[in-house]
């Protein structure tokens, strides 16, 4: 087991050196094709060639491979992986650092992610058991079509239904009837509050952890039907045991094994939902720097938060691993 | 051959007897009617804008203005009817490619193994890592300034290409695991030993094993490409002006549901979620006829 | 061959352990458990099958029956009748499970496994898909003991070595905490069967337990369920399609066809004349009693045979005799009319004082009898099938 982590940990080390070097690549492209990014610095503004230069060394874009195209720029490349192993993950263009902005965005972008697994799991495990208990039952029936109809709202459209639509109405009324200082009216707000980071990050989390949850309904249906119809189910009945034992031990324990994978592949589309979810409600994550990145054609900031989303998705993605083989016992550890 | 087309035929004729197949599939055909053929849909050139239109109430069928105009002048029903193709368009060329890439190198890494199997899957792990949205914000905006052009192809090309990067895997892992499945099957070790070659095998044999699962993936694809299509051009990264899409609309109407002009936001958001609840509905049906296991 | 090795193995052992058995049943008790005119339907499609129809049987503690048949005849669907293990959309339309006296069918669904969990165990067919994957061997072999008697986990992991030696586990200690993937097939088995013993019970119904495994595991699985049986003095109720293996074993059999009992009676007495044709037919089917031994130049000794046909649908039985189409001696009255299970059928001399009354649903009963007892008291020569391993069981009985 100790082999098999360190196995896997030095083999997503090796993916995010890849993923790392792929970023750079596309960067490096982009600047070629593109024309020079110290220019976004001063905005609308026309700088003169000195200033760009300065720029440009502080960015470390003064390597003259950037004027060559097709040239993969491995000297930067190198020395940007330096800053990253010193902790330097670079500046955004107004030169704040980005580990700071960082330091401050992580913990909002955690809670929203708290409110998400929360929401997926309780409905998946809610939904797929009742669903899987009462197979071809109206209530089957019923979840099944609230699944398709979770599929074909994407975050996207939820949150400018929510925000733009509902939540101003609904904030109004929550104000009125809670009064102002009470928790509803928060819940409801269509902005972030950061002096109420909990309260105001819980709706979006649902909605955010709604639009992911019809696969878990779905993979905890079909998991926990395979094990209702499992011999071992049969065996374990014939024990005598209590159902809830049976169900708890039997149905839900071997059933966990997909949906845990699950939760490692719908993470990293999850982390795409956050930045719509984040930018729209101004939630201060780290999906909302990103979305505010990319307005402001911030490229810097923009690459070192995708680089640090990568590098969290290869450490969930070990994690599942790991989990998956403590939960499986038949992973060979190969 | 008989292989492959069984259980697709199978498939069509469960489908065909579904009420919600048939209408999720009417409903797709007619944005794709739109999308080939505009003229047909409204007279109106999304282009002319004149601004003392501006934000007019929905008039009705056979009205100057059927939807309304949006903010600018424009008409809504016009830009709606402009901004499908190139969304249909991206979501077509994106699948279509994805797939091409997924179900070769799948087929490939399952079937010969060894470094090949080594070097898709690393690949795969990771394109992984980087969640397609992400990658797509970082990409498009890297190439922001970079003109291409304003034909209909032009118009999608970076979209595309950032699509298709960061989404062929699915398909490979799926066709990988249907391949090394099948490989073993004694119909394909009878064809070995008979002397068939690879590239017959693996067309012949494995490949149709694997392409129910990739077909029941397919209109869930087409949908997630339309929804991130959206999201980008919400973000201004998207389909470039002056062509038009739902995702511009809608950014563009959001501003004005509590203004008083909420058609500007909800018409293109009612096809958005329509043509999207079509195809999942395609797709789950799609899901339960090529994949009986999950149909239970 | 696996009939020789299940039968050569044990003659000493079970056939002493069957002349006890005997003795003691002798003494009549109320049986430990008795099965009355079970009926199991399932709804389908098509509509209500009738899988089960009139099954009775008996067990008594330290004998064995064997309930023989075909897939498809109903004998797994009865047995999970009786532990309440039905599944969806099958249920039992009449009849009675007695476990000592008391009908498990009037129980709620949760007392009637409960009342199985502590006396009647049950092994299954293919250990890998019966045991967890996920749970250590260990950890399923004392689970109902944790969870029903409370048992803490340190005794729970001395008993769990104790079951594993019990059933010959090697290196119990060691292995209690592997996963049932960890096992080969022949000791899943036996870990199956250490499970069903864990809560001591009085009645073990083993449905298919060889089934899966390699001939020669087959017969070591066997004689160790005869061994633990006699020993602990349980009821064993073995299900099987194979004859050859009840042989070997069992002291009573009853023959399933389609859903019915055709015929009942102690296992003697079938394999030395059987009472239907069915029966006789399976007889016949054993390969081993017709490849070699001493009776292969008997010129009139019956070719290894094939039942012709196959098992009808429980959807769509021929009307009458189920099992018509297939029969050689089926006549016109076994078209249009059913036959009734008759017990006036003891003409075997020998009959001892066995509890379980003969009995045969065939018109034609007395002449399928008859055809057996000529040769088979004129030569003293085994009868037709089956004989060789049946003999060499049962004569030490018989001495």
């Amino acid at each position: 087991m100790g082999r098999y982590v360190t196995r896997r940990v030095l083999q997503a080390v090796g993916t995010l050196l890849l993923v790392m070097f792929l970023l750079h690549l596309l960067t490096t492209v982009a600047i070629q094709l593109n024309g020079n990014p110290a220019q976004a610095f001063f905005g609308d503004k026309v700088a003169s060639p000195a200033q760009l230069a300065a720029v440009e060394q502080r960015f470390g874009l003064d390597d003259p491979c950037f004027d060559r195209v097709g040239d993969p720029c491995l000297g930067p490349f190198a020395e940007r992986l330096g800053q990253y192993a010193r902790g330097d993950f670079g500046t955004n263009l107004r030169g704040r650092e980005v580990s700071d902005i960082v330091a401050a965005a992580a913990p909002n972008t955690l809670r929203l992610f708290c409110v998400v697994l929360i929401t997926w799991l309780t409905l998946g495990m809610v939904l797929g058991s009742v669903a899987a208990r009462r197979r071809g039952s109206a209530g089957d029936h019923g979840i099944r079509l609230t699944s398709v109809l979770i599929d074909a709202f994407p975050v996207f459209v939820l949150l400018i239904v929510y925000r733009y639509v509902v939540a101003v109405p609904l904030h109004r009324w929550a104000e009125e009837t809670f009064g102002e200082d009470s928790w509803p009216p928060y819940w409801f707000k269509p902005s972030f509050d950061p002096d109420h980071p909990w309260a105001t990050v819980v709706v979006p989390g649902i909605l955010l952890g709604l639009a992911g949850s019809a696969a878990f309904i779905r993979l905890v249906r079909a998991g926990q039907l395979e094990s209702y119809q499992g011999d071992h189910v049969r065996t374990a009945r014939s024990k005598g045991l209590a159902e809830r034992h049976v169900v708890v031990h039997h149905v839900v324990r071997n059933s966990s094994v997909p949906v845990v994978t699950a939760v490692g592949l719908t993470f990293a589309e999850a982390l795409g939902g956050a930045v719509i979810t984040e930018g729209l409600m101004n939630i201060y994550g780290m999906g909302g720097v990103l979305w505010e990145a990319v307005r402001n054609d911030d490229v810097g900031l923009v690459l070192g938060i995708v680089t640090l989303l990568a590098a969290v998705t290869v450490v969930v993605m070990i994690v599942v691993d790991v989990a998956y083989a403590v939960l499986d016992p038949r992973i060979r550890y190969e | 051959m008989s292989e492959e087309a069984r259980p697709l035929a199978g498939a069509w004729r469960a489908l065909r007897r579904r009420p919600d197949t048939v209408a999720a599939a009417t409903v797709v055909l007619f944005f794709a009617l739109m999308a080939a053929f505009p003229a047909l849909f409204t007279s109106t050139s999304p282009r002319s804008c004149p601004i003392r239109d501006a934000r007019l109430d929905p008039q009705g069928w056979g009205a100057a203005h059927p939807l309304g105009t949006d903010a600018l002048g424009c008409d809504v029903l016009a830009t709606l009817v402009h901004g499908v193709r190139p969304s249909l368009l991206l979501a077509a060329v994106v699948v279509g490619v994805s797939v091409m890439i997924g179900v070769t190198l799948g087929l490939l890494a399952g079937y010969y193994l060894g470094w090949v199997d080594y070097l898709v899957s690393r690949a795969v792990e990771v394109f992984l890592v980087v969640p397609l949205l992400l990658a797509a914000l970082l990409v498009l905006s890297l190439f922001q300034g970079v003109d291409l052009g304003a034909g209909t192809f032009q118009v999608i090309l970076l979209p595309a290409v950032v699509l298709i990067l960061f989404g062929w895997m699915p398909y490979a892992r799926y066709v990988r695991a249907s391949t090394l499945e099948a490989k073993n099957l004694d119909y394909v070790t009878a064809a070995r030993s008979l002397g068939a070659s690879d590239v017959r095998i693996m067309v012949r044999h494995v490949l149709p094993n694997a392409i129910g699962t990739v077909t029941a993936l397919l209109p869930t694809s087409v949908a997630g490409v339309i929804s991130a299509e959206a999201v980008l051009s919400f973000l201004g990264i998207g389909v470039r002006p002056p062509a038009t899409s739902w995702g511009i609309q809608i950014e563009q109407g959001s501003e004005w549901v509590t203004g008083g002009a909420p058609h500007i936001l909800l018409a293109p958001l009612v096809c958005l979620v329509a043509t999207v609840l079509a195809l999942v509905v395609l797709g789950d049906a799609l899901r339960d006829a090529l994949d009986p296991r999950l149909a239970r | 061959m696996r009939v020789r090795k299940a039968g050569g193995t044990g003659p000493e052992g079970t056939g002493r352990a069957a002349a006890e058995r005997d003795g003691r049943t002798a003494s009549s008790r109320a049986p430990l458990l008795e099965v009355r005119d079970l009926a199991v339907e399932f709804r389908t499609a098509e509509g209500t099958v009738r899988a089960v129809d009139g099954l009775s049987y008996r067990v008594d503690a330290g004998r064995t029956l064997a309930v023989v048949g075909e897939s498809g005849s109903g004998k797994s669907v009865s047995s999970l009748a009786v532990m309440g293990l039905l599944p969806d959309g099958a249920r039992v339309s009449r009849g009675q499970v007695l476990l000592a006296g008391e009908d498990l069918l009037t129980l709620s669904r949760r007392e009637h496994r409960d009342r199985c969990g502590d006396r009647v165990a049950m092994v299954f067919q293919d250990a890998l898909a019966a045991l967890n994957p996920v749970h250590t061997v260990g950890y399923q072999l004392t689970e109902a003991l944790r969870a029903r008697r409370g048992l803490s986990r340190r005794d729970a992991a001395r008993r769990a070595v104790e079951l594993l030696d019990l059933v010959r586990v090697p290196n119990a200690r060691g292995r209690v905490k592997d996963h049932p993937h960890q096992f080969s097939g022949g000791m899943r088995q036996r870990v199956m069967i250490a499970i069903a013993l864990a809560m001591d019970p009085d009645v073990l119904i083993a449905d298919e337990p060889t089934t899966a495994l390699d001939v020669t595991v087959q017969a070591q699985v066997l004689r160790l369920l005869a061994e633990i049986q006699a020993e602990r003095r349980m009821g064993l109720v073995l299900i099987t399609h194979d004859l050859g293996v009840v042989a070997g074993v069992a002291d009573d059999v009853t023959v399933m066809y389609a859903g019915r009992v055709v015929e009942r009676a102690p296992v003697r007495d079938t394999f030395r004349a059987p009472a239907h044709p069915y029966t006789r037919a399976l007889l016949r089917s054993i390969p081993s009693a017709a490849s070699g031994g001493p009776q292969g130049a008997d010129a009139r000794r019956p070719r290894l045979s094939v039942i012709p046909g196959r098992p009808p649908s429980p959807a769509a039985l021929p009307a009458g005799c189920a099992f018509h189409p297939r029969c050689d001696l089926a006549g016109d009255l076994c078209r249009s009319e059913r036959p009734p299970l008759t017990t006036a059928l003891t003409t075997q001399p020998h009959d001892d004082a066995s509890s379980y009354p003969r009995a045969s649903a065939c018109h034609f009963a007395a002449e399928v009898l008859a055809s057996h007892d000529v040769p088979a008291a004129a030569s003293g020569r085994p009868r037709p099938t089956g004989r060789r391993d049946a003999r060499e069981t049962e004569e030490p009985t018989d001495a």
